[in-house]
């Protein structure tokens, strides 16, 4: 388990370090995400080596984001007079992102689909 | 007094029972608004409120407990990965859905923040409220918003989407767990994505990759559109 935290901390550190380094912010976590997957991808890593404390933080993530919740009373004076219009714009967003990417998603798997059936009933019939 | 709220014990304490009084009336209400990462906040925002602990004492535990949400968006590789010949498969559409999503969350917030009659600063501060604080930050300074809102309008926008997600997937019947997951990552990046991971592999994976994806799709839209 203690082995399994320092390899997870290390990579973070890895990718805190390149983001310091990059012309454009990505966060250090999502650079981390990207070179733990590339690690798992060529068999450096394998997900059992790591899997025990992969399983409490995925388990626990929410858990995480309350300081950062807690947070907002710090910067509540700068949405001060502005709430009401501020959280219409958050709730309508939130609902018309969800929705559009949800549909987009959708609409382009049953477009795939549909040109992968018809490539595989082309296909069959050569082989007729 | 005030050394004991100093300590870090203090804000790691009252986070945890926090959390643990969520996850409880989680489970016995069973109610998509009794979240347990709401219910929490809410607890601690009232104790440290009523009790006039300043928000610094609190964050000596808070630090320490953020710290984990490095490692814990790392390890959503470990998804990722166990949904790899998902995510080839349906690159096309994962990557199409991020980037519809992402475009429509931008221009969204612009229109609603002028329609309902907010300034230009307020209105930059808004287009990034859909990707998670790192890159919000660095998208606001750049077009000249105001971080404190961009933050506050992330962290809203983030507890929204984790809350309402189950919700979400019912209105506008969503059956593909993937396009489920994608969704949730593209409209409210990682504090959605720990509700996705919740619901199944597959969502959290999709979330995982959409909160990467749609991020670095807002900096783009964003420097494309000029704001």
């Amino acid at each position: 388990m203690m082995l399994q935290i320092g390899v997870v901390f290390g990579i973070c550190l890895v990718g805190q370090t390149i983001a310091i380094f990059l012309p454009i912010a990505v966060p250090g976590s999502v650079i981390s995400m990207v070179l733990l997957f590339l690690l798992l991808f060529f068999k450096v890593l394998k997900v059992d080596h790591i899997r025990k404390k992969a399983d409490f933080l995925l388990q626990n993530m929410a858990f995480f984001f309350i300081p950062a919740g807690v947070g907002i009373l710090a910067n509540l004076a700068a949405i001060k007079g502005y709430i009401l219009p501020l959280l219409a714009v958050v709730v309508l967003t939130t609902f018309i992102t969800f929705g559009a990417t949800a549909f987009t998603v959708q609409g382009v798997i049953a477009v795939q689909e549909r040109v992968g059936a018809r490539k595989g009933t082309r296909k069959d019939n050569r082989h007729e | 007094m005030n050394e004991v709220f100093a300590s870090p014990f203090f804000g790691i304490t009252l986070s945890i029972f926090a959390y643990e009084i969520g996850v409880l009336i989680a489970r016995k209400t069973k109610l998509a608004i009794a979240n347990p990462l709401l219910i929490a906040i809410i607890i601690c925002i009232a104790v440290i409120e009523l009790a006039h602990i300043p928000l610094e004492s609190y964050n000596a535990g808070g630090d320490l407990i953020a710290v984990f949400l490095g490692p814990a968006t790392a390890v959503i590789a470990i998804s990722i990965y166990n949904q790899l010949s998902r995510l080839k498969k349906y690159f096309i559409p994962i990557l199409m859905g991020t980037l519809v999503g992402s475009i429509a969350s931008v221009g969204s917030a612009y229109f609603l923040c002028k329609l309902f009659g907010l300034d230009d600063i307020l209105t930059k501060s808004m287009v990034v409220k859909s990707v998670s604080t790192p890159f919000a930050l660095a998208i606001s300074k750049n077009i000249g918003g105001i971080p404190a809102v961009s933050v506050a309008a992330v962290v809203i926008t983030g507890i929204l989407g984790a809350v309402c997600a189950p919700m979400l997937i019912k209105i506008f019947r969503v059956k593909n767990p993937i396009a489920a997951g994608v969704a949730i990552g593209t409209c409210s990046h990682a504090v959605g994505t720990s509700k996705a991971i919740m619901i199944g592999e597959v969502e959290g994976a999709m979330s995982g990759i959409a909160l990467g994806l749609a991020g670095l799709l807002t900096v783009a839209i964003t420097l494309v559109l000029k704001f």
